[in-house]
C-alpha cells in the first residue's frame, strides 16, 4: 500500500512539474507575440534604442574580440597539429574560415552577449519588477514592453549580427596569425586560400543564427526579468535562469539552423 | 453618480474580493470616495491595504466585486481605456519605485513630459516648481534617485504622483521612513493638494497622527474585510480593539 502510495505521490510531482512547465512555455510564447506586436507600435524609443546599441554592441565587442580572437588561433594550431598528413595553407586557412564562420564565430558571440548582456537586462528588469517599477510605468501612461523590452530587442536584433561579423573577422585574423608567425605560412597563399573558400551563404547563415540568438537572449532575458517574483532571490533566479536558457537555447538552435542551411 | 448630498463619487468599490492560490485576503470590501474626500485606510501589515490599491489601479484584478473611478466600471476594462482613466491619477508606491536609470527631475514630470511635449528647461523649471513645495533643494533634480536618501526619495515619488494636478491622489504609506517634521510636510501637502485642486485622496498609512491630520474618513482593514469606518474624531473615541490598538501605539491628540 505505502509503495502504491509512493508511486502516486511522484507521478503526481512529476505531473504537476510537467504542467508547470507547460504553462511556462504557454506564457513565454504569449509574451514572445506581445513583445513583437510592440516592436511595430509607435512611439519608438530611439533614444532608449540608441543606448542599447551603445551598451549590446559596442561594450560587447572586447569580450566578442578576445574569445573569438583566441578561438581562431586555437584552431589554426589544432589543425595544424590533427590534419599533419595534409598540412598546407590551404587546409588550415579552409578549416579556420568554415569553422568561424559557420559555428564558432555565432556561437561564441551568442554565448559571450548572453552571460554578458542577458545577465545584465535580466537582472535590471528583474528589480525593476520587485521594486514596483514597472507597475509606476504602466500607471504613468507608458507600457513596460513597449518602453522597456522593445529596445533591448531591437538593439540585440540589429547588434548581434553585426558583433558576429566582427567576431569572424577577428577570429579569421587569430589563425591568420598563428599560421604565418608561429607555423611560418606563406602570407599570400594563406590570405588567397581565405578569400577563395570564403562564400556567401556561410556569411548569410552566420547573420542569421546571429540574428535568431540576439532574439533567444532578449527574449529570454526580459521574459525571466519582467516575471521575476521574491525579492532579492527573485533577481537571482531570473539572471540565472537567463543565462542558462538563453545559452541551452542558442545550443539547440544552432544545430537546428545548421541542419535547414545544409542538411 | 452623486450621493444624497449631491457630492460626486470618484472611487466605489463594491463587495470587492481577492484571494492569492487559497489564501483570502480581501472579502467584501465596500467603500466610496467623494469629491474632494482625503480618505486614510488604515490597518496592520499584511492585512491587504496595498492589494486593495492595487486592485483600484488595475494592477491586480479582484476574483469578484467592482471597481469604478469617476462611474467608470474598471474590472475587465479594455486596457487602453482604463490607462487613460490611470493617467488621471496621482499614484505613489510603498517603495516609491522611482526610476533607477532616470535623473530625479526626468521621474517627476515623466507622465507630464510625454503628455504635453515639454521642452526640457519647461521640464526642468516644473520639477523645480513642485520639489519646492515638498522642502527639496533645486541640487537633487540633477542626481540619480540611488544618489539621495530614502526621505528624499519618498518625497520625488510624491512629486511626481502630483506633478500635473491629478484630480485622485493614491498614497501608499507615503510618510513611512520620513522624520516627523517631514512627515507632517508631507501631510499638509497632501491636505492642501487635495483642497487646491478640490481632487480626493486615498492615503494606505499606519501612522495614526498623519491620519489625524490627512483624513476627513477612515476606514480600518482587519480580518480580510473592512471592520471599522468613521471619522478621526470618532476614531480617537472608538471601542474597537484594534482600533485602541493602533492609537495606543502613538497619541494623535497631540497633532490635532
Amino acid at each position: 500500500m505505502n509503495l502504491i502510495n509512493s508511486i502516486f505521490k511522484i507521478c503526481g510531482a512529476t505531473g504537476k512539474k510537467f504542467l508547470k512547465f507547460l504553462s511556462n512555455i504557454g506564457h513565454f510564447f504569449i509574451f514572445f507575440i506581445t513583445a513583437i506586436f510592440w516592436i511595430f507600435r509607435p512611439p519608438w524609443y530611439f533614444k532608449k534604442i540608441f543606448y542599447q546599441i551603445i551598451d549590446i554592441g559596442y561594450f560587447s565587442l572586447p569580450v566578442v574580440g578576445l574569445t573569438t580572437f583566441f578561438s581562431g588561433m586555437v584552431l589554426a594550431l589544432q589543425t595544424y597539429n590533427g590534419f599533419s598528413d595534409l598540412n598546407n595553407e590551404t587546409t588550415v586557412a579552409r578549416v579556420v574560415l568554415t569553422s568561424i564562420t559557420r559555428e564558432l564565430g555565432p556561437v561564441l558571440t551568442g554565448l559571450m552577449v548572453a552571460g554578458r548582456i542577458g545577465a545584465k537586462m535580466a537582472a535590471e528588469i528583474a528589480t525593476m519588477r520587485v521594486t514596483e517599477q514597472i507597475d509606476a510605468l504602466g500607471t504613468l501612461g507608458t507600457r513596460p514592453l513597449q518602453y522597456l523590452i522593445a529596445p533591448k530587442i531591437i538593439a540585440s536584433l540589429i547588434c548581434v549580427p553585426v558583433l558576429v561579423l566582427l567576431g569572424n573577422t577577428i577570429g579569421i585574423l587569430g589563425g591568420y596569425i598563428i599560421a604565418i608567425f608561429k607555423l611560418e605560412f606563406n602570407p599570400s597563399i594563406y590570405l588567397y586560400a581565405t578569400v577563395e573558400y570564403l562564400q556567401w551563404i556561410d556569411i548569410i547563415q552566420g547573420t542569421v543564427k546571429a540574428a535568431i540568438f540576439g532574439l533567444i537572449i532578449s527574449m529570454v532575458s526580459c521574459y525571466f526579468g519582467f516575471n521575476a517574483t521574491k525579492g532579492a532571490e527573485g533577481v537571482g533566479y531570473a539572471t540565472t535562469a537567463s543565462v542558462v536558457i538563453s545559452s541551452v537555447m542558442i545550443l539547440t538552435s544552432t544545430y537546428i539552423i545548421t541542419a535547414l542551411f545544409f542538411g | 453618480m452623486e450621493n444624497k448630498l449631491n457630492k460626486k463619487i470618484i472611487i466605489e468599490v463594491k463587495n470587492l474580493t481577492k484571494s492569492f492560490n487559497e489564501t483570502m485576503v480581501l472579502n467584501d470590501i465596500n467603500f466610496r470616495l467623494f469629491e474632494g474626500e482625503s480618505l486614510a485606510i488604515i490597518g496592520a501589515s499584511g492585512s491587504g491595504k496595498s492589494v486593495l490599491l492595487k486592485n483600484i489601479i488595475g494592477l491586480l484584478s479582484p476574483d469578484k466585486g467592482s471597481i469604478k473611478i469617476n462611474n467608470v466600471e474598471m474590472v475587465d476594462l479594455k486596457r487602453s481605456v482604463k490607462e487613460k482613466i490611470l493617467l488621471d491619477l496621482g499614484i505613489t508606491f510603498q517603495q516609491g519605485a522611482l526610476f533607477d536609470s532616470l535623473q530625479n527631475w526626468e521621474n517627476i514630470v515623466f507622465k507630464v513630459k510625454n503628455k504635453e511635449k515639454l521642452t526640457v528647461k519647461d521640464a526642468k523649471e516644473l520639477a523645480l516648481s513642485i520639489i519646492r513645495r515638498l522642502g527639496l533643494n533645486s541640487e537633487i533634480l540633477e542626481l540619480y534617485p540611488s544618489e539621495i536618501s530614502g526621505g528624499m526619495q519618498k518625497r520625488v515619488a510624491i512629486a511626481r504622483a502630483i506633478c500635473g494636478n491629478p484630480k485622485v491622489l493614491l498614497f501608499d504609506e507615503p510618510t513611512s521612513g520620513l522624520d516627523p517634521v517631514t512627515g507632517s510636510l508631507i501631510d499638509k501637502l497632501i491636505k492642501s493638494t487635495v483642497k487646491t485642486v478640490g481632487g480626493s485622496a486615498i492615503t494606505i498609512t499606519h501612522d495614526m497622527a498623519s491620519v489625524c491630520r490627512i483624513a476627513d474618513k477612515v476606514i480600518l482593514i482587519d480580518k480580510q474585510t473592512i471592520s471599522w469606518s468613521g471619522t478621526p474624531q470618532e476614531m480617537l473615541k472608538s471601542d474597537n480593539e484594534k482600533i485602541k490598538d493602533f492609537i495606543k501605539s502613538t497619541n494623535p491628540k497631540l497633532f490635532f
